[in-house]
């Protein structure tokens, strides 16, 4: 049986639960599982103050409940399942190194900030901040892939150095901001300021977008790539039609105030 | 009147950021008000003269009249028994109240906000994601030949930033005024700061992350899509000319207000003024000055940043500051992660904050640090009235520009002032949390490690 975490007292201010992760967990039992260190805004608590603790683990952990004024579920884990059902609140793995999360739910902000490998799978929507960077450092996630069903809001992928972030809904403004290198997918309809500041990387939509001035426009063409890219992200369970698998994209090369090397595809037919 | 008054020289306003230090204040010490202030504007005379002597108790509790040691034992009790309490205000108190806070906010292991994060907060995260090219008025004064406001109204805001500093003045190297100065004003709306531009740019509202970007691409010599026009309403010729000012200027300012950091985009448009300003200085000499509002707003970013090394939105609840604006700013802490006790210092937050924050609010014991009466303090649990900083007690003030000013008060308050409350608030706090704090500090050490990492 694998482990299974479930909330039974809802907390009353923000809970601070970078413990719940396969690398805290792993080898305790159920009592000393409960003992565990949580943060209940300033004072110190234990896990089992909140969740019912049952099993071993076994390589997966679940986490059930409401769970939006829990953060840093899963921060910093470098292998393992973690499943989540239910809503989680921000900062749900965060700087994560490995292995997988899966989300039956909507994620807070700054889910997935920096992480360097992994993957994080979101059912509903996600936050601000999506695979961001912590303020005032200059590079986000450097590696891994987050995966988001639903909608995305403002900054996902904001100086991303690596990786693959793929959103099925629609993303808001500043998506791929200052964006180093790395792959966005947004299956919906992008915000404003699309890319702003981007070095190089790409970002893909299947809509039309208002793009920034120093974007320019190079050519419609099908990137042989794309079709890997999307034939993969069709197996993760996205709707993606024939006619985007081989059909033509409009290249816009930006930012020009940077490296003008990064690239905006938006489909055309 | 009476005759009985007194005339104190040099004295210092405190309402805007300019902190004018050149006024001449007259005292009737028998109704205890400032019955003349010379060299004041229109704002700092209603300012002066607004202060009188409000009939208050000194401190209440639930609506009661308390003795204040009464007052200042129940609400270290709030501070020290909440589990998620916030500090928030600061912009009306001296930099010596506003270290207190700081103080108490570190003892009881909450967050501590200013009313920066409402206003010019973007600004601050600007400036560690950025960096600024700073000055201090007395060098636009004295250097500056092209001045910017952007998304700002000095006319009604600081009304005397034209006639002291930036416009009208004349300096060591602009010796006719405004006739050496070339004056933009970038604001959609037609305000009263219209008449002293020499060019008036009105953008669409929103549109200034676009204008800006526009702008650094026209400086770097790089190609700008003629769509411009359409999204921001403003003509690339237009655009094209101001790049051209700005590079060929000897001493360049912007200043900017709320208009650009409140609006949609918040700290990329500062974020984005910030990187143009750093291009120009490739060609000439080109800084950037937030036109900052409420009296010592700019001395709360300066203690905070001094004390925690973050300027607002800082939480303590793990025993060492973090800093995360969205998260840890006021606002948030009341409206989403349901803060359970706050104190709020010199500010109504229950006039200008959301709905939800404001319920919040009704629900949590509050206590209020005030002048006089507000919506805040009438929401409160527990009500401190003060004297008034700058007009009844000494203390320090920042400019808009980072320059601390020294205060000279002008008549007594039978009040005591926010210092003294929060240094006997402090002082308290700190006992009661020796007792609460002494189990579980080894654990406390392991906690938040990822996260710390993380932010590394
Ligand atoms: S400009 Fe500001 S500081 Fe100066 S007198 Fe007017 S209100 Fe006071």
């Amino acid at each position: 049986m694998s482990l299974t975490l479930s909330l039974h007292t809802s907390p009353e201010v923000p809970v601070e639960a970078d413990v719940i992760s396969p690398d805290r967990l792993n080898n305790l039992n159920e009592s000393a599982l409960s003992a565990l260190p949580v943060f209940h805004g300033n004072v110190q608590a234990k896990i089992g103050d909140f969740f019912k603790v049952q099993g071993q683990y076994n390589g997966e952990i679940r986490v059930e409940g409401d769970l939006s004024k829990v953060k840093h579920i899963g921060a910093g884990m470098t292998s393992g399942r973690l499943i989540v059902n239910g809503d989680v609140g921000a900062h749900l793995g965060a700087g994560m190194q490995g292995g997988k999360i899966i989300v039956d739910g909507n994620v807070a902000d700054w889910a997935a900030s920096e992480m360097t490998g992994g993957r994080i799978i979101i059912k509903g929507n996600a936050g601000h901040m999506l695979g961001s960077s912590i303020r005032g450092s200059a590079t986000g996630i450097t590696g891994g892939e987050i995966i988001v069903h639903g909608n995305a809001r403002n900054e996902a992928g904001q100086a991303m150095r690596n990786g693959l972030i793929v959103i099925g809904g629609n993303s808001e403004d500043l998506t791929g901001v200052n964006m180093l290198s790395g792959t966005i997918i947004v299956l919906g309809k992008m915000g404003i300021r699309t890319g702003a500041g981007m070095k190089r990387g790409t970002i893909l939509s299947m809509h039309d977008a208002d793009l920034l001035s120093t974007f320019t426009y190079a050519c419609t063409y099908h990137p042989t790539y794309l079709r890997l890219y999307l034939t993969y992200i069709k197996k993760l369970g996205f709707q993606i039609d024939d006619a985007k698998l081989s059909g033509n994209y409009e290249r816009w090369a930006g930012d020009s105030i940077e490296l003008n090397r990064g690239e905006i595809l938006l489909y055309r037919n | 009147m009476s005759e009985n008054t007194r005339t104190i020289k040099n004295a210092v306003c405190t309402f805007c950021g300019c902190v004018c230090d050149d006024m001449e204040l007259t005292v009737d010490l028998d109704e205890h008000r400032i019955t003349k202030a010379k060299n004041a504007c229109i704002l700092g005379r209603s300012w002066f003269s607004e202060h009188v002597i409000e009939d208050r108790p000194i401190a209440a509790i639930g609506g009661k009249e308390v003795s204040f040691e009464e007052a200042v034992e129940e609400s270290a009790q709030i501070l020290t028994k909440a589990k998620f309490p916030i500090i928030y205000g600061l912009s009306e108190a001296s930099v010596e109240a506003q270290r207190e806070a700081v103080a108490i906010a570190d003892y009881m292991r909450g967050s501590i906000d200013s009313t920066s994060s409402v206003c010019h907060g973007p600004t601050g995260m600007a400036f560690q994601g950025v960096g600024e090219s700073t000055t201090t008025l007395g060098e636009v004064k004295n250097r500056a030949d092209l001045v910017i406001f952007w998304g700002c109204n000095p006319a009604e805001a600081h009304p005397r930033l034209f006639t002291r500093y930036a416009v009208t003045t004349k300096g060591m190297f602009i010796p006719r005024g405004k006739k050496d100065r070339t004056v933009v004003l970038v604001d959609p709306r037609k305000t009263a700061s219209a008449p002293v531009a020499n060019i008036h740019i009105r953008p669409k509202p929103a549109t200034d992350f676009e204008m800006i970007w526009a702008l650094r691409a026209l400086i770097k010599g790089k190609k700008v899509n003629a769509s411009i026009e359409k999204v921001t309403g403003v003509p690339l010729e237009t655009l094209q000319d101001l790049a051209e000012r700005m590079k060929n200027c000897n001493f360049g300012v912007v200043f900017f207000g709320m208009g650009l950091t409140m609006g949609r985009g918040r700290y990329f448009n500062t974020g984005a003024l910030f990187s143009m300003v750093t291009d120009l200085n490739e060609y000439t000499h080109f800084v950037v000055k937030p036109a900052r509002g409420h009296g010592n707003v700019t001395g709360a970013d300066q203690v905070l940043t001094w004390q925690t090394g973050y300027p607002f939105g800082v939480n303590f609840n793990l025993g060492y500051p973090r800093f995360n604006p969205g998260e840890f700013t006021a606002v948030d802490n009341l409206a989403r992660d349901g803060a359970d006790a706050a104190m709020f210092i010199a500010s109504d937050p229950a006039s200008n904050f959301p709905k939800a924050a404001v319920e919040q609010m009704k629900r949590i014991p509050v206590i209020s640090l005030d002048t006089r009466r507000s919506v805040t303090s009438e929401l409160a649990y527990v009500v401190f009235s003060t004297s008034a900083w700058g007009l009844n007690e000494h203390g320090t003030a920042y400019r808009m520009d980072d320059i601390p000013i020294t205060l000279r008060p002008a008549f007594e308050s039978p009040y005591p002032s926010d210092v003294v409350i929060l240094s006997a608030i402090k002082n308290r706090v700190f006992e009661l949390n020796i007792d609460k704090r002494s189990i579980g500090m080894s654990a406390r050490s392991d906690i938040g490690k990822a996260t710390l990492h993380a932010s590394m």
